[in-house]
This record gives structure tokens, C-alpha cells and sequence, in this order.
């Protein structure tokens, strides 16, 4: 080959394309190792305590004992059994009516309050932080501390009732007002953090919007209406399913308050599963409840994205 | 040159407008005020129930039964708190606490951010699926993995005894929470991609990288995630109520529950116990308040 | 000898292929511009080269090297980011400084490259400052202090003046070219403004649509386009198109017809042998005429274009002036004193030499002209 010619085959390829894959096959190789060593760390614990866990407690749902002794494989018998039980339909119930009413309560007043905090904005520094401080305690602490809210003999409600002249009032004494008694612990509780949470997303709505909107005529509630809401949706989706997961787990509170009481009426999901499991040793309902438990909050974030997520859609195809 | 008669109207037009700008200003005024009214009524409901706790705490028991009780303490009792310290293992629950939340604390911190990063930045086969897969166990809840879990570190191959009442049985099963992974990923991805592509042509191993270019920027969410992470084990409850059977393992929450049981009526114990575990949590609080605030309101933030 | 062979290099994202085919030949101390819209292929080309993205198939050739399969630092070239990617928490000097550190050289050797770097740059003033206390173009001189500082056997530059205000890219525009007198490193440019390219480059490769169009000498892509892209894409104005037909003549001349327009090309202009195939194949040709080629003379002036005018923009040094001729408008550069005005009928004049006759398919089929895709090396197009 001439020189010339020499020069112009500067652009042929040295590499077959087998040598070339396998080159690129090692070289990316290097790489996925050296990002794996990142992760590894926490996938370790993660698939050790999580989720290996998870398929072992539906694994022990279809069995009998495991805790102190080994298991033995009884098929659905465990299911059937709680299928049946009236004390687990009840919790269930229970927990739902508690998670509906602890959340409708608590979102509305968050959200109230945090429209407040948001335009009259003048020492609120010393209200966020005075609706956080009940987040520092433990549920548990909280529990025990509406014991001075609600006792029938020191609690705070009845000695003001008394006060007033009304009769003391025994909240433990039926069902529905013990579930409301948790249900105010846990609002108590959780007030400050979402009304953190919406005051954030309340201040993420660019004010250009709100004035566009004054100026078009809009009055107070429409303005929320039209514009806030809609804009909110994702954080409120957000919370929604936050907020159902975690309130439908609810047990300290009832722990330290009610133990379930009077007769069953506060008894939540997993305060039943607690007891299974740990008090009355028949395991097996247990890990079946647990395994329902998990279904149940499975089903409600679907519905929720559902819920809160399409609907975005059809509005905006309104618009 | 304008009539007077104009000139009339437009003063009679001045004192409308200054009239309804007065009323608009009362209406406004009263609207505030209105606002602040029920800001104050909810702040009080916030803090009473702390500061009525105090009254029982310096009170002996059996007074809290008389009817009605008597508010202000003629002298003030401190055998409750006494009892407290001296009486029950408070101390001992303390120490765990503080351990059990600070290891979680820290080991969190160091994978969340190194498994944070590989998410953001790093490129590997199975990426999304895996980020996935973690991001889905969000909704697991606690109840359904403390069972199996106690099997594991009561029965572990490998351990010369039960894990059950020990501290790394105690601490290692909280430390994988998903929620910190995912914030730490979502802040990281905010960096500038040159940054780290800048690094890398510059000769940085992934490892430098992350330590000298990427951790250093992300100061304000690790302290973020670490008050969560902390905060979230101070008041966890039911895992430290299955793991832990002795007193002298019992964490604070455990514990003062414990008081419920072994003492059903002496609420003076337990409004002291109370008040011991929140007023030093409120000064922490107070030091650190804006550290506090910004980690509720990232949450938001971060959508 | 730091030379870059691009050999074949296909990359896609996803459906999207963003380089189809390009093979790149750059000689060592050269300054090639890859020059080209948006999406065009070439910042990928660029990250590729970089080691930044994964080649789906095609060699690059660094200093003899094939590097594909390198990390991007063993590859021993510097980049140059459009947001300059400085490391926002850490000093001018130890920006610097980083990639020396990050290879372990000793102390006293790294204080020496920074200084040197810094000198060269004029940044000595602000080795303790940091990067969000310096504005952008000392930024973009921090940027190069680092890219320099690894004596790197090639630069990558991706667009780094375009974060720049006017005025500023004109000055470091100069800056740049000195340095790379002055160091003579082999390096590879990406920008879509054809003013850097055509200022700065040895060579330009134009490139559309993940294809190299044509690579050559400024004077080279600006006179001799291989297409209409490359035609329009260089020179501001852009090159005017009329269309028409092309139709033979006795004696292998060539004659255009347009509306109003008729024009007589020499062979010497447009080679009849392949031609006439093609043109009896379509017939419907565009003409290209760059507005700094076109005279205006009075209406009715013997063999002109008649037009009329439709609008003048004075932009102080020339004046250009939009005319409604041939069937469309043609813009054209002119003495910005002339006191034509708007409306006015004018006769347009030009030079058949200078025109270019561009065939359906966007061909340049002037006898001069390049194939799209060749690769004059640079000896080569210099001549």
C-alpha cells in the first residue's frame, strides 16, 4: 500500500465485533462492581431485616408456632380461623374508623392552621414551634399523658366539666368516645408535623398565582379553592398515603391507654396481632393478621393514587 | 379650570373611598385578630397538657384522687422524682435510648448516603428496579417483620446466644428504613451531573468522588435525615417492646409503659417519668429548632 | 503524538440515534471545531470521547490508544463543561489543584503546576477566592486552569463560551486562542455558533442530524459547501436560495432559470458529466448566492435581477436589505451610506462564479465542491 493509501486507512476498525463486545462487557463490568460496593451496604440489612422477614411471616401465616419452637405447616387453617374471628373483624373495623377520623381531623386542622400561619405570618415562628412540641414525645408518653387529659378523676376535661357544673363523664367507659379519646391523642400529637408540612407546601405556590387570581376576581374560598387545591394535589396525595400507613399501624397509644379496652372497642390491627403473637402465642393468626395488615394498607395506597391521582386528569381535561 | 361643582363631587367621592377603606381596614384588623385568637387557643392546647403534667409530678399520689384535686402543690414533693432516678431503672433506660438511637443514627447516615449516591450518580445493570423495590417497601409495616425478626436474632446460626436484649440485636433491624435512602437519592440528583463528571475526567475513584465532592454539598440534608432518623427511634415503641424483655435493656419508651403496669395507680411516678423524658427533649428541641422545622418541612419540600 | 481518530462511532440513546456513523480524524495540535444546531450529535461525540458515555460501536484513538474501553482519567484528556463544573466548596487554587491530587503527585510539584497554571491564566490574584465569589468569565479561566494543570494530551471543550455575555466571548474568545498558540494541545471544540468556529477552528466539521455533512478549512466549509445545509448553516446572513431549473446548453455550459432569473454557468462552474444524469432525473435546482456577493444597481440595468426593496436594517457597519426577487427574497449586504429606501425597484448584479447550484437532494453540484462526508486531512485542505 502506498503511503497515500496508507493515510486514508486511518478509520478501519482494529476490534472485531466478538472482541469488541467482550472488551465493553469487562470494562462495564468494572464499573457495575464498584457502584454495587456502594449499595451493598445498606442492601445487606435491608433484604436481611426487611424483606426476608416479610416472606417469612407469610410463610409462617401458613404455619403453627415458630416463635419458641419450630413451625409446623398447617396450610390455611390459621387463615380460616381468623377469618372467623369477630375480634379481628372488629379491629379492623376499629382501625379503619380510627384512621378516617384521625385523618379528616387532623388534615383539616393542619391545613387550617397552616392557611393561618401562612398569611398572617407575625410571631409565627413561636406557634410552629409551640404545635411541634407535642411530636417530641413518644406516642407512648403521649398515651400517658392524656391519662391526665382524660382520667375520671384528675383529667383535665372532667375537672374543667366539673367546673362548669356539668357531671364527670367516664370517656373509657364506651366504646366510641375511648376510640375518640385515641384518636384526640394521636391528633394532639401528629398537629404539629402536618401542619409543618402544609404550611411547606403552601409556601411552594408561587404568589403570582394567588394574585393572577385576585385580580381575575376571585374571592377568598374560590381562590382556594381553584387554585390552591388543585395545586396542593400532590402533596396531599403524598400525605394521604403517608398518613394512612402510619395511622393505620397505631398501637402505642392504645397500648398504654385503653389495652384494647372497654371490651375490644379500641382493640386496633396491630394491637390484635401484638397479642397474638406475643401474648396469646397462637402465632400463626398473627403472622395471618400481619400479612392482612399489610394487604389492607397495599389496597389503600392504590386507591389512594387512584383516587387523588386520575382524578388530575379528568379535571384538567375539563379545564 | 375645573367647576365647583366637580370639585365638590370629587371631595364627596374622597370621603366614600376614605369610609369603606376604613371599614376594609377594621374588617382586616379583625380578621387578624380573629387569626391570632385561634393560632393562641391551638398553641395552649399544644403546651397545657406539659405544663399540667408538672403539678402531679411534685405531688405524692394519693393527693391526685382527692376531689377535686388542688392545682398549685402546698409544698413541693420530689420523692416522685426520687423514686424515679432511684427507684426504677430509668438511668439504665435512658442510656439505651441514647445508644440505641444514636447507633441507628449513625449507621443510617453512612449507607443511606453511600446507597444514595450509587442511585443518583452511578450507573449499573438494575438500577431502577432496585430503587424500586426499596421504594415499595415504604408501606410495609412494622407489625408484619417483628415477629420474624425476633425468631432471627433470638435464633441466629452464629450467634453464641441469644441476640434478644442485646444492643446490636436492638439496633441493626432499624437501621434499613427505605425513607432515608429515597431523600438522600432525590437530594443528591439535584447536584449539577458536571460536578461529578468534572471529577471523574479530573482522576477521582467513585470513592473520592463521593467523599471529597459529593458528601461535603450535602451537609444540610445529612443533618436532616439524622434529627428524622434520631427522632423517629427515640419514640419507636413496639420494636424495642418485642426485643427487649429485661429492665436494664429497655429503652425510655418501653420503660415508662412499664411503670403502668408495675405501679397501676401511682400517677405521680408517671407524670414524674414524663416530665423527666420531655423537658430535656424540649431544650434539645429549642437549640436546635431550626435544624427541627427544616426536616418536617422537607418532606414537603422534596415533591 | 496526540492525535484523535474517531473511527466509525455510532451512539444512541434509545430510539434516538444521536451519532450516526461519524468518523473524525483530528492531528495532534490541532483545533477542530464540531460545529452543528442543537441535537445535532455533537456534544455526544464529544462525552464520548471523554469517556463520559459508552460507544454502541466504533473506535476512538487517543495518542495511539484505543481508549474505549478506559476510564475516562486514564484517557489523560480535559474537559471543559459549559457550566464550567467547578467544585463550588472548595478554593480557586484547590480546584486547581484537584486532579493533581487526585493522582498523588507530592506536594511541592503541585504548588508549582498550580502556580504555573495560574500565571498563565492571570488568576493569581484569586487562588483564595471561591468559585461563587468570581464571575463568569473568571470562572471559565478557573475551568482552564484545571483542564490545563494535567498537561493533558487533548482539550474537550463543550460550548464553554456560551454562558457568556457578548461583549466577554469576544474577549475570551481571543484568550483562547492564544493559549492554544501558545500550548499548541490538540483540541476538540463544540459550539453552535458559527463565528467561534469560524475564528478559532483549523478545520470545521459540520454536522446535522448525528451525520458529519463536511469537514474542512474555515475558508473551505464558508466557500465550497458540500450542501445547503453547510451553506445556510455558515454566514450570517445565510446564503439566499432561489429556485429554478437547470437546463444544458451547446457547448457543456449549463443555463438556470428562475423567476426573472437567467443565468449563464460556465462549465468551468458546474461539470456536465454527472450532472446532466441528475438534472435529467429532477430538473428543479436551487441557486445560492451569499448577500455579500450580490451589487446593487439602478432598476432595468442590463442582465440584472430585478427586484424591489422590502426592508434595510443598518447594523452601523452594513447595511442589509431584504428584496423581493426571483420569485422569493434575497437579502443582501451592502454600503451602509447607500440611500435606497423601502419600496424602491433595484437591479441585482453578481458574479456567476461565485454562484452555487444545489441539487434536489441539497448537493452541492458546483465542480468544486466537496462529497458530503470527506475527510480533507488538514495538510490536505490547506493547500
Amino acid at each position: 500500500m502506498s503511503a497515500e493509501a496508507a493515510e486514508r486507512a486511518w478509520d478501519e476498525l482494529t476490534l472485531s465485533p466478538a472482541e469488541y463486545r467482550r472488551a465493553g462487557a469487562r470494562y462495564r463490568q468494572r464499573r457495575s462492581v464498584r457502584a454495587y460496593l456502594f449499595v451493598v451496604p445498606y442492601l445487606v440489612p435491608f433484604l436481611a431485616f426487611l424483606v426476608v422477614p416479610l416472606f417469612w411471616s407469610i410463610w409462617l401465616s401458613f404455619n403453627q408456632g415458630g416463635l419458641l419452637d419450630s413451625a409446623k405447616f398447617i396450610g390455611l387453617k390459621n387463615w380460616r380461623v381468623i377469618g372467623a374471628d369477630t375480634e379481628l373483624t372488629t379491629s379492623i373495623k376499629n382501625t379503619a374508623i380510627y384512621a378516617a377520623e384521625a385523618i379528616f381531623l387532623v388534615f383539616t386542622l393542619a391545613l387550617f392552621l397552616a392557611l393561618l400561619l401562612n398569611r398572617y405570618r407575625r410571631g409565627s415562628n413561636f406557634y410552629k414551634l409551640a404545635l411541634y412540641v407535642p411530636l417530641l414525645a413518644p406516642a407512648v408518653l403521649v398515651g400517658l399523658i392524656w391519662q391526665f387529659v382524660t382520667n375520671y378523676d384528675f383529667g383535665l376535661i372532667n375537672v374543667a366539666l366539673v367546673h362548669l357544673g356539668i357531671g364527670r363523664v367516664n370517656i373509657f367507659g364506651n366504646g366510641t368516645s375511648a376510640l375518640l379519646a385515641i384518636v384526640g391523642a394521636e391528633v394532639w400529637r401528629g398537629l404539629g408535623f402536618w401542619t409543618l408540612y402544609f404550611l411547606a407546601s403552601l409556601q411552594n405556590i408561587p404568589e403570582e398565582l394567588l394574585d393572577a387570581a385576585r385580580v381575575d376576581g376571585a374571592r377568598g374560598f374560590q381562590r382556594f379553592r381553584r387554585v390552591t387545591v388543585p395545586l396542593l394535589r400532590p402533596m396531599l396525595l403524598f400525605a394521604v398515603v403517608i398518613a394512612i400507613i402510619a395511622n393505620f399501624q397505631v398501637f402505642d397509644t392504645v397500648y398504654v391507654l385503653t389495652q384494647g379496652g372497654p371490651y375490644l372497642s379500641t382493640s386496633t390491627l396491630v394491637w390484635f396481632i401484638w397479642k397474638r403473637l406475643f401474648a396469646f402465642q397462637q402465632t400463626g393468626q398473627g403472622y395471618a393478621a400481619a400479612v392482612l395488615l399489610l394487604a389492607i394498607i397495599l389496597v389503600l395506597t392504590a386507591v389512594s393514587f387512584w383516587l387523588l391521582g386520575s382524578r388530575r386528569r379528568r379535571r384538567t381535561r375539563e379545564a | 379650570m375645573a367647576a365647583p361643582g366637580a370639585i365638590a363631587e370629587v371631595t364627596e367621592a374622597h370621603a366614600d373611598y376614605a369610609r369603606a377603606a376604613r371599614r376594609n381596614r377594621l374588617l382586616g384588623f379583625g380578621k387578624g385578630v380573629a387569626a391570632y385568637v385561634v393560632l393562641t387557643v391551638f398553641a395552649a392546647i399544644a403546651l397545657i397538657p406539659f405544663v399540667y403534667l408538672l403539678s402531679p409530678s411534685f405531688r405524692k399520689s394519693y393527693e391526685l384522687l382527692t376531689f377535686p384535686p388542688q392545682w398549685i402543690p402546698h409544698s413541693l414533693y420530689t420523692g416522685n422524682f426520687h423514686h424515679v432516678l432511684h427507684g426504677t431503672s430509668y438511668p439504665r433506660w435512658a442510656l439505651n435510648t441514647l445508644i440505641f438511637a444514636g447507633s441507628v443514627t449513625a449507621v443510617t447516615l453512612v449507607i443511606d448516603t453511600l446507597a444514595g449516591y450509587a442511585f443518583a450518580r452511578l450507573r449499573f445493570p438494575g438500577r431502577s428496579l432496585i430503587f424500586a423495590l426499596v421504594i415499595a417497601t415504604l408501606m410495609i409495616p412494622t407489625a408484619a417483620v417483628v415477629a420474624p425478626l425476633y425468631i432471627m436474632i433470638s435464633r441466629l446460626p452464629g450467634w453464641t446466644h441469644s441476640g434478644v436484649n442485646t444492643y446490636p440485636g436492638l439496633i441493626l433491624p432499624m437501621v434499613c428504613s427505605p425513607l432515608g435512602v429515597f431523600m438522600m437519592r432525590q437530594f443528591i440528583s439535584t447536584l449539577p451531573e458536571a460536578l461529578v463528571e468534572a471529577a471523574r475526567l479530573d482522576g477521582a475513584g467513585e470513592w473520592q468522588i463521593f467523599r471529597k465532592i459529593v458528601l461535603p454539598l450535602m451537609k444540610p440534608a445529612i443533618v436532616v435525615l439524622g434529627i428524622f432518623t434520631f427522632m423517629f427511634q427515640w419514640v419507636n415503641f413496639l420494636w424495642p417492646l418485642v426485643i427487649t424483655t429485661t429492665d436494664n435493656m429497655k429503652t425510655l419508651t418501653v420503660g415508662i409503659a412499664s411503670l403502668q403496669g408495675q405501679f397501676v395507680t401511682d400517677w405521680g411516678v408517671i407524670s414524674a417519668a414524663s416530665v423527666m423524658t420531655i423537658f430535656p427533649m424540649i431544650v434539645v428541641f429549642l437549640i436546635f429548632q431550626r435544624w427541627f422545622v427544616q426536616a418536617s418541612m422537607a418532606g414537603a419540600l422534596k415533591q | 503524538m496526540a492525535e484523535i481518530l474517531i473511527k466509525h462511532l455510532v451512539k444512541s440513546f434509545g430510539k434516538v440515534e444521536a451519532v450516526k456513523d461519524v468518523s473524525l480524524r483530528i492531528t495532534d495540535g490541532e483545533f477542530l471545531v464540531l460545529l452543528g444546531p442543537s441535537g445535532c450529535g455533537k456534544s455526544t461525540i464529544l462525552r464520548v470521547v471523554a469517556g463520559l458515555e459508552d460507544a454502541d460501536s466504533g473506535e476512538i484513538v487517543v495518542g495511539g490508544r484505543l481508549v474505549n474501553f478506559i476510564d475516562p482519567v486514564k484517557r489523560n484528556v480535559a474537559m471543559v463543561f459549559q457550566n464550567y463544573a467547578l467544585y463550588p466548596h472548595m478554593t480557586v487554587r484547590k480546584n486547581i489543584a484537584f486532579p493533581l491530587e487526585m493522582a498523588k503527585k507530592p506536594k511541592h510539584e503541585i504548588e508549582a503546576a498550580v502556580r504555573r497554571s495560574a500565571a498563565i491564566l492571570g488568576l493569581e490574584e484569586m487562588l483564595e477566592r471561591l468559585p461563587e465569589q468570581l464571575s463568569g468569565g473568571q470562572r471559565q479561566r478557573v475551568a482552564l486552569a484545571r483542564a490545563i494543570v494535567r498537561e493533558p494530551q487533548a482539550f474537550l471543550m463543550d460550548e464553554p463560551l456560551s454562558n457568556l455575555d457578548a461583549q466577554l466571548r469576544i474577549q475570551t474568545r481571543l484568550e483562547l486562542i492564544q493559549l492554544h498558540a501558545r500550548l499548541g494541545i490538540t483540541t476538540m471544540y463544540v459550539t453552535h455558533d458559527q463565528v467561534e468556529a469560524m475564528t478559532m477552528g483549523h478545520r470545521i466539521a459540520v454536522m446535522k442530524d448525528g451525520v458529519l455533512q463536511q469537514i474542512g478549512t474555515p475558508q473551505d466549509v464558508y466557500r465550497r459547501p458540500a450542501n445547503i445545509f453547510v451553506a445556510t448553516f455558515l454566514g450570517a446572513p445565510p446564503m439566499n436560495l432561489v429556485d429554478g431549473t437547470l437546463e444544458s446548453v451547446g457547448g457543456g455550459g449549463w443555463r438556470f432559470r428562475g423567476q426573472n432569473v437567467d443565468v449563464q454557468l460556465s462549465p468551468e462552474v458546474l461539470s456536465p458529466p454527472e450532472l446532466r444524469h441528475e438534472v435529467e432525473a429532477t430538473g428543479n435546482v436551487k441557486l445560492g448566492l451569499r448577500p455579500e456577493h450580490i451589487r446593487i444597481a439602478a432598476p432595468g440595468e442590463d442582465g440584472g435581477l430585478p427586484g424591489r426593496v422590502l426592508f434595510l436594517e443598518p447594523v452601523g457597519s452594513d447595511l442589509y436589505l431584504t428584496v423581493e426577487a426571483g420569485g422569493g427574497t434575497v437579502q443582501v449586504r451592502t454600503d451602509p451610506d447607500s440611500p435606497l429606501q423601502q419600496g424602491e425597484n433595484v437591479s441585482l448584479l453578481f458574479d456567476p462564479w461565485r454562484v452555487h447550484v444545489f441539487g434536489a437532494d441539497g448537493h452541492n453540484l458546483r465542480r468544486d465542491a466537496p462529497s458530503v462526508g470527506a475527510q480533507p486531512a488538514l495538510a490536505e485542505a490547506a493547500s
